[in-house]
């Protein structure tokens, strides 16, 4: 039982509807497009409205709309994140020396926003994780000297058109199989969590709308 | 047509009855562990703030372990504040927390909705992260404690492709170092976040669904457990076994067919 939905009429109706549409959408394994494509857009049509009452009912009315109406002197940086969003939104008819700068100032903060957050919260932390610390025995220095190989052979198997002697040749040939390796693993990972996904959904089907499940 | 094939195969093996010989849950139980060390560790009546931003798609996966943990934080005297950033996370936060409030568990749950802007509405949200429409008693507590994350115990992130753990990781650490942070996320999910793991910057992770299963299954069972029964063991495997044929066909075939041209 996946817990959504209630015993009652409303959730034996809400079932169906989950039923209908997911062999709707399994019916392109037999081929059929039609349908599959007309769930498609119902999906984007269905997320398109959600994201739109989301906006409005969680964004747009509490944090924009009642504080200007209410309390604008106690809000004054809402005033320029308006204009903001206006020069935004005007974007196609204003002239672009107006539109540019505000769009490099948008893309420069959200730049520097992650790429500070990436520094300070992975880069330097896991840096130091991988410092090789001889205070935790033998296996962890054997650990740290692997992955400082594996990280030093898949590096160097980036290194295209500059000029190479044969042993950083075949080092980055050894990289090139480490990281289709890694890649492959990840692959694995992948198959595994949409076969769960898969088994998920018969379960659904079979427990849920048959009730051959317990 | 092997996709039709193959649901036919996970049907059947759906519908066979379970068998002790083929296990899911993963017998290395490090991690299921480590997450029920940590919940154990809470004091009485902790709060715990549940990021709440799984992806539609791959909800399915980890919805048995979430709904473990949710019981296990619970069952330890935890009370629950669950926030969003991602429109996704929202929809799947509201439906479970509809579930819990029909289960009887809505006075110990406290709903601090959406907050946009994805990683800025993360950082803001460090300073102050219930809304002033928020009510219930356990929202009351988060006021009496300042309001901001600094008032939780614990955060419990449940992660999808659009925000992880990492996000967590990455902008609320840095500016609350006391942080103690703890990962369910999906399968594909494991590469990106294990690292934070063994630094301890995440405290606990389950991120496969063997240590899922291992956890849902170490968690006791109640009233709801009828809600979250983990992904069967059996239809997984005859899905890997099968999709293993197909890959070792379709490599046979290629092989077959590269011969004749390496041999001219």
């Amino acid at each position: 039982m996946n817990g959504f939905f209630t015993p009652d009429l409303v959730g034996g109706l809400g079932t169906w509807v989950a039923v209908l549409l997911t062999v709707g959408v399994w019916s392109y394994a037999v081929g059929e497009r039609t349908i599959f494509r007309l769930l498609q857009l119902l999906l984007a049509g269905l997320a398109t409205g959600y994201l739109a009452l989301l906006a409005i009912h969680d964004v747009l009315l509490p944090r924009l709309l009642v504080p200007l109406v209410t309390d604008a002197p106690n809000h004054p940086l809402l005033f320029p994140a308006v204009a903001l969003v206006a020069v935004m939104a005007g974007a196609a008819w204003l002239p672009r020396r107006v539109v540019a700068p505000v769009a490099a100032l948008l893309v420069a903060g959200v730049a520097a926003f992650a790429l500070g957050g990436a520094i300070v919260g992975t880069l330097l932390p896991q840096m130091a994780a991988a410092l090789i610390d001889p205070a935790t025995g033998g296996s962890g220095v054997i650990d740290g000297f692997v992955a400082l190989a594996i990280t030093i052979l898949v590096l160097l198997a980036f290194l295209h058109g500059s000029p190479r002697g044969r042993f950083v040749q075949r080092g980055a040939g050894i990289g090139r199989w480490l990281l289709i390796g890694g890649i492959g693993a990840w692959f694995g990972f992948l198959l595994v969590s949409r076969l769960s996904l898969l088994v998920d959904r018969v379960a659904f089907l079979l427990g849920d709308w048959l009730g051959l499940l317990r | 047509m092997p996709s039709l094939g193959l649901l036919l195969v996970l049907a059947l093996a759906s519908l066979l009855p379970a068998s002790d010989a083929v296990q899911l849950a993963n017998p290395d139980a490090t991690r299921s562990d480590e997450l029920r060390g940590v919940v154990a560790g809470l004091p009485p009546n902790a709060l715990v703030l549940v990021g709440f931003d799984p992806d539609l798609g791959t909800y399915g996966e980890i919805r048995a372990t979430v709904r473990a943990a949710l019981d296990d934080l619970i069952a330890h005297g935890a009370r629950l504040a669950f926030v969003s950033f991602t429109p996704e996370g929202r929809a799947l936060a509201a439906a479970e927390l509809d579930r819990m409030r029909r289960a009887g568990q809505g006075a110990l749950i406290a709903d601090l909705g959406f907050v946009a802007g994805s990683e800025a509405g993360l950082v803001r949200s460090v300073a102050d992260v219930v809304p002033a429409d928020a009510v219930g008693a356990v929202a009351d507590s988060i006021r009496a404690r300042g309001g901001a994350m600094g008032a939780f115990t614990l955060v419990l992130v449940v992660s999808g492709g659009d925000l992880s753990a990492r996000s967590w990781i990455e902008q609320v650490r840095p500016r609350l170092p006391s942080i103690s942070l703890v990962a369910i996320a999906p399968t594909f999910l494991e590469p990106e976040l294990a690292p934070y793991l063994r630094s301890g910057q995440l405290h606990a992770l389950l991120a496969t669904l063997r240590d899922g299963v291992a956890y849902a299954n170490a968690v006791p069972v109640d009233q709801s457990a009828v809600t979250r029964r983990p992904i069967s063991a059996l239809p997984m495997l005859a899905g890997m076994l099968l999709a293993l044929t197909l890959m070792g066909g379709s490599a046979l075939r290629r092989l077959a067919r590269g011969a004749p041209r390496g041999a001219g």
